[in-house]
């Protein structure tokens, strides 16, 4: 009779601990390889640094739980719908100039139908134009030449059609290159200007 | 005289040694790209129902109903989707690599989302994270699935 009236209170005890759960799982990256997410309560932290292994928070006083893994069955029935939801990735062009001009090279000019053909199937309302600089030469006139370049091309888009409201115009100056070089180095690669299509 | 002109002079020539200090543009911070059920955008003043296409702004709430889902790009490239019953707060974004400025924080409440981090996290590997009810997740990349009770 005790026992049994012990076991009623407990209960709801139980069912109100198990109430609050936070549930963290790092799947593989698109391209095949494994990042890390770093899970931290007032009790701790757990790194998760495995494709499908998870970690479990239950109390925002104590650690997380050590990483497990879980199966893609699991995963499918519990995210499933999340994941289904995921946008297509944004769709990324690299267009390049003749040396020190805002003039593109003809290849890159021959881009812009397709470029535009994106834009349209996805219903772009956010196409970013970044202009990016190397590291040779001062970084003003880098950026400033750059820029110069983002502004041009996005003005070959709109006289061709494109909404100049979904266009987002600036420079990444020197801080975002293709390929990282030391300060003052020469890279072509990086005399470039982006179009993102979200 | 002289000592009248002088901050304009300085005026110039500084906006012309920093461009890059009178332009920065974060007025959005992405836009709603798969919807699916009903959806709906909270902000301070309204709550609307979302609409693939539109643009969202640091504060807002995105909701998802019952059998709702719906996923946004962000303008670092993030990808993050919301499965049903969901509740997600953008709660800072700041994209502007050309001053350094690399910084996302998210406010998860409810519900499923799936995760996978941009720009930020790769020029700024400290730069993202994620608060849930009772943790803080450090996003190093890239693809992660979240659920709060």
């Amino acid at each position: 009779m005790l026992k049994k009236l012990i076991l009623l209170l407990l209960f709801p005890l139980l069912f109100s601990c198990s109430a609050k759960k936070d549930l963290f799982v790092l799947l593989e990256d698109p391209d095949g390889g494994v990042g890390k997410i770093v899970v931290k309560t007032k009790g701790g932290e757990q790194a998760v640094t495995k494709a499908n292994f998870y970690t479990v928070v239950t109390d925002e006083t104590a650690p997380p739980e050590e990483a497990g893994k879980m199966e893609d069955e699991e995963i499918k029935s519990v995210f499933g719908d999340a994941i289904d939801a995921l946008p297509l990735k944004p769709v990324s062009y690299i267009l390049y100039f003749k040396s020190d001009t805002i003039k593109l090279k003809r290849k890159s000019y021959n881009l812009l139908p397709e470029i535009i053909d994106t834009i349209n199937k996805r219903k772009s309302t956010d196409t970013s134009v970044v202009g990016h600089a190397d590291r040779a030469g001062s970084e003003k006139y880098n950026y400033a030449l750059s820029k110069k370049r983002a502004e041009s091309v996005a003005n070959l888009l709109i006289k061709k059609g494109v909404d100049p409201d979904i266009l987002e115009i600036t420079s990444h100056g020197e801080e975002n290159p293709l390929v990282p070089t030391k300060d003052n180095v020469h890279e072509p690669k990086n005399r470039r200007v982006e179009i993102t299509v979200r | 005289m002289k000592s009248f002109f002088t901050p304009f002079i300085l005026f110039l020539i500084s906006s012309f040694l920093f461009p890059h200090l009178s332009f920065s543009d974060n007025s959005f911070v992405g836009s709603i790209k798969t919807i699916k059920g009903e959806c709906m955008v909270i902000t301070k003043e309204t709550t609307r129902t979302a609409v693939a296409g539109e643009r969202l702004l640091t504060g807002d709430i995105l909701k998802t109903g019952p059998n709702g889902a719906m996923g946004v790009i962000f303008r670092d490239d993030t990808m993050l989707s919301l499965g049903p019953g969901s509740d997600l707060e953008i709660d800072e974004f700041v994209f502007s690599p050309s001053e350094g400025k690399l910084s996302m924080v998210t406010k998860m409440m409810k519900g499923t989302a799936s995760y996978l981090s941009g720009k930020i996290v790769k020029l700024n590997p400290e730069g993202a994270r994620m608060e849930t009810p009772l943790a803080t997740i450090g996003i190093r990349g890239t693809h992660f699935l979240v659920k709060v009770d």
